[in-house]
């Protein structure tokens, strides 16, 4: 059973874009419109890379990273920020995300940040 | 030399005893330290991409906007501290203090970034009369200088209060500014439509905020205490006064709205629409244009009793469009002045002496003529007002100390009231040759289609015709379209930023539109009768506004004539900002690994971390396998028919199975990286002729420089400082050539994924001066242009970079960069020597020409 993608945006038209995305390169993914969620379909499916809006209401995307590497510390995460401020990549990653893109995304950048994302999964799994 | 001797003994002494492990851990230890290589190279490649992003915008002279500024700084950071990951990781933590280091410039950085302007609190409102110099940063530039001129003897203001910059910041707060500066972030820079749509949502929101009870109480008393000293129920002109629009050459013309004949009731709206025009359409994109960052400007209202005009204009004490000319400009018409700021009306022109007793020089009544005035053809000025203008501008430039900008009224009684005074922005040097343009025109031959106007900005521009119709909306004009309009109305300001030109049938040089493309240095010819019958929408068509000409077709005779265009961020906070930020971000110290200073300790910006992480990985990479006796690990010196001294590090599988994997050395026949035989390729192309003959100047210089730095005395500079790493898999190679002070990098990931593939190239530094280096530098850089490479370069600094391309593509550019790199070596030396240049280009061209057929 291959291992799937967890989109995680409180943007109802970010996530539409992005499933369409997805599905055009054939990646499997769950889409979750907030921290709570994404950690009820964490619990429930096997997922290897999480990709994160920083900024949404509740537990922000930094804190929701904090929440799911407690239980699933080998998560690769690759956050999105706005241009609001420098820091927010910054603190990101180190709070151990694996990387980071800025909004608007360029769909090939993320993607290739994807792949790297899962190779590094890969080799923690591996040993 | 000493510290040569360390270096050497380190890499060739027994290394210190490392923790013993199985052959599949060391294997697997070995992967780990190549995988973190391989991100920490990537990290490296994405931040140098980064900050020779952020320094092309910052010398290009064109506008750039914070959005860009943030977005480039936080790739920087992001995969600067990647790479102290990595390299810890690689090291076992060995670099520990780089964090501390970063942390320090990072935090440094961020606070200039995020600077806010700093504010004080004052009254919320402040009667004209009191208001001086000193409270400009509570009244903002219009009503201090207005304040101020009251100084000068026979000045005469209007009646009128001043509502604060506090009164502003109690009426919109730092939670509205906040919801509106989202707003605008989250807008695409391009996107005129959504431009409109956002800033009219804006307005609507900002009317609807309720005026605070003890601000609007304020408003009224001071109305009524103008009431008492002017008439009951008086009229006032509701102005904006910006505070923050201080820098040089920057007019902030007309971007703000000013509401005529309010009354006591209406005054709380027009306060409102004031405020709301900061966010204007026009304002917003003049503001992105300068650099100015929406906090950056505070608005400040002046309410003042309107004089009741016969006579209006604006008047220059310096005619602007002559450099150095001794005459006053004046502007009149009729009635307010309205008419000739916003460009609807044209005006009568009088240029006087600026010596006494102000002889009328040239004089020009242009109301009564064409389509947009309804006026009768008398002269609107009195010669006794002319000269009284004239005296005023010049004792005003006398007491602000530069010509000044005056905008007046005469009322019914003769009386004269100045409105505005302001430093003047002073126009682009005309070229000595545009002068000349008219006389060009009859050698060639070819008539100008249309000729006449009036020049409101010098300078010549080719594009296409497109004519602005509907004021209902914003048109999707292309990038360096001329524009041609009926009125040069303010509201046309933001299209300025695509247009190559402008072309009006009405308006003068007095406008705000003419102020803002004098600014922008956009040509522009204004009263131009029939332009909009004459031009043709998608025509090409070359416009002399200095010669006041408009030719068909593109006209590159007179195009060459061009003056170059300054930098349209001069001065600006956003400006100020980069210079600041790049002062911790790309300055390079630690240029020579061999010296002492190449410690972390030493590292004072970004640019100095990549630098040294990047040294240190391919340290920890060549000394694995020394360091853990893993002997597939270690590095092989390349041995057979092979020109200077190269070492290999096989990371994975850039070795042929079967080759010896326990012996010191390797030859190139047991190599099988695609990219790293394409690279030897190159080397191996043609025999190295040896370091080019000097002349004795030259070599003087070598002597010279040798004498402090022993690595580049020719006796020393052998084999063991010539010191070239390939680290190389199946699809990767990194090679590192170091010369002394000069340091080149190839790096390749050749794959059938195009995505993924790419060839960077790094080159800088020799032994030779700067100049010569850089030479040395551009020299490549040309030649790598003509193969495609996308180019950076600085000074003596040279990145260039191909990607997603296919695999042959890439080996071809990796057969040229190995050439080159054997080739240039010590051709800086030489770089000051006539044609040397030219000779050398030649040379390498024909030689890779030979090389890939």
């Amino acid at each position: 059973m291959p291992n799937k993608l967890l989109m995680v945006d409180d943007e109802a038209d970010f996530r539409e874009i992005m499933g369409k995305f997805f599905k055009r390169r054939k990646i499997e993914f769950e889409m979750a419109a907030g921290c709570r969620e994404a950690m009820d379909l964490i619990g429930q499916d096997s997922f290897d890379v999480v990709i994160m809006d920083v900024s949404m209401p509740g537990l922000d995307g930094i804190e929701c990273m904090a929440e799911i590497k407690k239980i699933r510390p080998d998560m690769e995460v690759i956050i999105l920020t706005g241009h609001a401020s420098v820091n927010t990549g910054l603190v990101g990653m180190k709070k151990g995300a694996f990387d980071y893109c800025l909004k608007p995304i360029d769909f090939d950048e993320l993607l290739e940040k994807v792949l790297l994302a899962r190779e590094r999964a890969a080799g923690k799994a591996g040993g | 030399m000493q510290r040569m001797l360390t270096f050497i003994k380190e890499l060739f002494s027994p290394p210190p005893s490392a923790p013993p492990m199985t052959p599949a851990e060391l294997k697997d230890a070995f992967r780990k330290r190549y995988r973190n290589f391989r991100a920490l190279l990537t990290a490296n490649n994405n931040a140098l991409q980064a900050m020779a992003e952020l320094e092309k915008i910052y010398y290009s002279g064109e506008s750039y906007r914070m959005a860009v500024i943030r977005s480039k700084t936080t790739t920087i950071l992001v995969n600067v501290y990647k790479m102290i990951s990595s390299l810890l990781e690689m090291s076992g933590g060995r670099y520990k203090d780089l964090e501390v280091i970063f942390e320090k410039i990072s935090h440094e950085i961020e606070k200039i970034i995020e600077k806010k302007p700093s504010f004080s609190q004052g009254p919320f409102i402040l009667p004209l009369a009191e208001v001086g110099e000193k409270d400009r940063a509570q009244v903002g530039e219009k009503m201090a200088n207005l304040g101020e001129i009251v100084r000068v003897p026979g000045c005469v203001v209007p009646q009128g209060f001043v509502i604060t910059a506090s009164a502003t910041r109690h009426f919109l707060t730092a939670d509205h500014i906040a919801e509106i500066n989202r707003r605008l972030q989250l807008l695409d820079p391009d996107d005129l439509d959504g431009l409109l749509r956002t800033c009219a949502e804006i307005r609507k929101d900002i009317l609807d905020i309720p005026m605070p009870p003890d601000l609007e109480e304020l408003l009224h008393v001071h109305y009524a205490r103008l009431e008492m000293v002017s008439r009951p129920g008086c009229w006032l002109a509701v102005r904006s006064s910006a505070l923050g629009e201080d820098a040089a050459g920057v007019s902030f013309a007309g971007l703000y709205r000013t509401i005529l004949n309010v009354d006591g009731d209406g005054l709380v709206a027009a306060y409102k629409e004031i405020i709301a025009s900061k966010y204007g359409a026009r304002a917003i994109a003049y503001r992105r244009k300068r650099g100015y960052r929406h906090e950056d400007i505070e608005m400040c209202v002046g309410c003042l009793v309107m004089v009741d005009a016969l006579t209006s204009g604006v008047t220059y004490s310096r005619d602007p469009s002559e450099e150095e000319s001794e005459v006053v400009r004046i502007n009149a018409l009729s009635g307010i002045a309205k008419g000739v700021v916003d460009g609807t009306r044209t005006t009568d022109l009088y240029l006087v002496s600026r010596e006494t007793p102000h002889a009328v020089v040239y004089r020009e009544i242009r109301q009564g003529q064409g389509k947009a005035s309804d006026q009768c053809a008398d002269s609107s000025l009195t010669y006794g007002q002319i000269r009284k203008l004239a005296e005023m501008a010049l004792r005003l430039e006398g007491h602000f100390g530069k010509p000044q900008d005056m905008e007046w009224s005469f009322d019914h009684q003769g009386a004269l009231t100045i409105l505005q005074s302001r430093p003047m922005l002073i126009s682009q040097p005309q070229n000595a040759q545009e002068e000349a343009a008219p006389s060009s025109r009859a050698e060639n031959g070819e008539q100008p289609i249309l000729f006449g106007g009036i020049c409101a900005s010098t300078g010549i521009a080719c594009g296409t015709v497109f004519r602005v119709n509907a004021a209902s909306e914003m048109p999707d004009v292309p990038m360096g379209a001329v524009l041609v309009l009926e009125h040069p109305l303010p509201e046309w300001a933001p299209l300025l930023s695509r247009a190559a030109a402008v072309i009006a049938e009405s308006g003068s040089e007095a406008g705000h539109l003419a102020t803002v493309s004098r600014e922008f240095a956009i040509p522009a010819l204004f009263s131009l009768a029939g332009a909009m019958d004459l031009l043709a929408d998608g025509e090409t068509i070359t416009v002399n506004a200095s010669a006041r000409s408009v030719y068909l077709g593109c006209r590159q005779d007179l195009l060459t004539q061009r003056a170059v265009r300054k930098d349209i961020m001069a001065g600006s906070p956003v400006q100020r900002i980069l210079t600041e930020a790049l002062q911790y971000i790309t300055p390079l110290n630690l240029n020579d690994p061999n010296a002492p200073q190449f410690k972390s300790s030493w590292c004072e910006t970004l640019h100095d971390i990549t630098r040294f992480c990047h040294e240190k990985s391919v340290y920890e990479m060549f000394n694995f396998g020394r360091e853990y006796k893993f002997d597939q690990g270690a590095a092989k010196r390349l041995v057979g028919e092979v020109p200077l001294e190269w070492w290999v590090v096989d990371l994975a599988d850039g070795f042929r199975a079967g080759a010896d994997a326990q012996g010191q050395t390797i030859r190139i026949e047991d190599i099988v990286s695609v990219p790293m035989l394409a690279i030897w390729q190159g080397i191996s192309a043609f025999p190295w002729e040896g370091p080019p003959r000097v002349s004795v100047r030259g070599f003087g210089s070598i002597i010279f420089q040798s004498t402090m730095r022993p690595e580049l005395d020719p006796a020393v500079a052998s084999a063991l400082t010539t010191r070239n790493y390939f680290l190389v898999s199946k699809n990767f190679c990194n090679l590192s050539v170091r010369l002394g002070y000069h340091y080149a990098m190839i790096e390749a990931y050749i794959s059938d994924l195009l995505t993924e593939s790419y060839v960077t190239f790094r080159f800088k530094g020799g032994a030779a001066d700067m100049k010569r280096k850089a030479v040395r530098a551009r020299l490549l850089a040309e030649i790598l242009q003509t193969f495609e490479f996308r180019v950076e370069l600085r000074s003596d600094s040279l990145l260039a970079r191909v990607k997603k391309r296919p695999t042959e593509f890439l080996e071809r550019r990796l057969k040229i960069l190995g050439y080159l790199i054997l080739h240039a070596r010590q051709l800086d030396m030489v770089m000051n020597m006539p044609n040397a240049v030219e000779r050398y280009k030649e040379k390498f061209l024909t030689d890779i020409e030979k090389m890939l057929s």
